[in-house]
């Protein structure tokens, strides 16, 4: 009976990790802007009133 | 060659570790989820001729390259599941998946070759016609496979399996920009070498999955499992075949639970850019993080929401996909009004979680209902709602807010009536799931772990 070593599994997870972290760590970067950059208005504002 | 991709090699010895197929199966449908970071590749093919902008009488248009690629491979992945379903569980994961990587690889060699000879057919007929026979046979046969294992937490196993098509965008999107960068030189955009170098990337990867999958030997049991002690009304320890599965409603019903669900996140997910700036205004820039941050989201709930259902069961799991997305649904206009972007990325992360988590849920409720024997065959052909619900979700989105903007609803609000549509959607999709019950026992096969009468036969 040839049993599977633990650390067999572990480089088997390990092969299919580095790809999933570094596509994973690219993401989380590419998502920095939308906590970091500012906005600008969703509509343009509305005239002062004076201007109605 | 044939003999070691036979079923019959691939029957797991004593002492093997099923924790080692896991990753085969990650590594599989890593590679072929490439598919959903593809639109990387839409602007660089329109500009294939003119280089530094697209020439409009030679160079190819975004929608015909998108039609060529994506939508074809999408719906050829659906068509080869359903119809490839029964040969996946006839010759087992291991002819299967390679199978599958030749056909992915392959189809991208050809869709080199397209690009080297500027002809939108060769791209069409090697990423979207060989390539879309590679997803369909690589997107089934990894998850069958785990479901035969992981008996004791089949909602864990398939998340991770279908974790790894949802992952395939994040690791395929940058891998392609980033080979794109190497290969760009002042005559070609570089996109035919990246397609190569894909290829041969994409090929050793999927191989690994091929060389370390094993089929557990008939009636294996992981150890301390007794199936009675997690008995549920609706899981079966009966099996029934692919053909028999069809002439249930339960199938139906599953099949509506998929689609809506789909339906749902789907539209949102393929508009989130330009929703997230006609609804709040941002740059492009922090709309791409938008989009950045989804896929995460849209990777870790296949397998937080999946493993989740072992505990809850697969209908209560659902009813929370349904229900929680319903109302999420009902407060992003609410989020516009208030102008919160805060608010908005929360509800649709939690929405876009959910929407992977439908996927990769499904394989484990089909299993509990129809049992394991033929479940890559019967997951097949449930797979042909995800191809309807693509090209449903953004076709509603994108002409429903065209539409209310040309009558004159202010941009920012011009999703809003498309949100409460895809709401009520969840609402149809809540309505087939409470009316899944248990597969009536006519229906199963005469003797466990075989298949009824005739359905072997293809």
């Amino acid at each position: 009976m040839k049993k599977s070593s633990p650390l067999s599994v572990a480089l088997a997870f390990l092969v299919v990790a580095i790809p999933l972290g570094w596509g994973f760590y690219r993401s989380v970067k590419n998502s920095l802007p939308l906590f970091t950059a500012g906005r600008a208005p969703a509509v343009a504002p509305a005239p002062p009133p004076a201007a109605r | 060659m044939s003999s070691f991709l036979d079923r019959e090699r691939t029957v797991a010895s004593p002492g093997f570790s099923r924790w080692l197929v896991p990753p085969a199966a990650i590594a599989v449908q890593m590679c072929i989820g490439e598919i959903y970071g593809f639109s990387v590749f839409n602007l660089p093919l329109t500009r294939a001729i003119g280089i530094t902008q697209s020439l409009p009488d030679r160079d190819w248009k975004v929608p015909q390259v998108v039609l060529a690629t994506y939508s074809l491979g999408l719906v050829i992945l659906g068509l080869a599941a359903a119809f490839l379903g029964k040969w996946v569980e006839r010759e087992g994961p291991r002819k299967t998946m390679f199978a599958s990587s030749c056909c992915f690889c392959g189809g991208l060699v050809v869709a080199s070759f397209g690009v080297h000879l500027h002809n939108l057919a060769v791209v069409a007929l090697g990423y979207g016609l060989l390539g879309g026979i590679g997803l369909g046979l690589g997107y089934i046969a990894p998850v069958s496979t785990l479901v035969k294992w992981f008996p004791d937490k089949p909602g864990m196993a398939t998340g991770l399996a279908i974790m790894g098509f949802g992952s395939g965008a994040m690791v395929g999107a940058p891998f392609g920009v980033e080979l794109m960068g190497r290969f760009r030189t002042p005559t070609s955009v570089g996109v035919g070498a990246t397609f190569l170098v894909m290829a041969a990337c994409y090929f050793v990867m999927m191989n690994f999955g091929t060389l370390i999958v094993r089929v557990p030997p008939p009636g294996w049991q992981p150890e301390g499992f007794a199936p009675s002690a997690q008995a549920r009304k609706l899981v079966t320890t009966a099996q029934v075949a692919a053909d028999e599965a069809m002439r249930t409603p339960q199938f139906y019903l599953l099949w509506g639970v998929l689609c809506c669900n789909v339906t749902a996140g789907i539209g949102i997910l393929a508009q989130a850019s330009p929703m997230c700036q006609d609804m709040f205004g941002v740059s492009p820039l922090v709309a791409g993080g938008f989009v950045g941050l989804l896929s995460i989201f849209n990777t870790l709930g296949r397998f937080a929401w999946s493993s989740a259902s072992d505990f809850t069961g697969r209908k209560a799991i659902y009813v929370v996909y349904f229900l929680l997305g319903c109302s999420l649904y009902g407060l992003i206009p609410v989020s516009q009004r208030i102008n919160s972007v805060a608010l908005f990325v929360a509800l649709t992360c939690v929405i876009i979680s959910m929407y992977g988590a439908g996927f990769a849920t499904i394989p484990a409720y089909l299993r509990d209902l129809f049992g394991t024997v033929q479940v890559g065959a019967i997951h097949g052909r449930i797979i042909t709602a995800w191809s309807v619900a693509a090209v449903l979700g953004p076709q509603i989105v994108t002409n429903l807010s065209a539409y209310q903007r040309a009558h004159g609803v202010p941009r920012a609000e011009a999703y809003n009536t498309t949100v409460y549509i895809m709401a009520g959607i969840l609402l149809a999709g809540l309505i087939c799931n409470l009316l899944v019950r248990p597969v009536d026992p006519r229906h199963h096969a005469a003797e466990a772990g075989a298949p009824a009468a005739g359905a072997a036969s293809t």
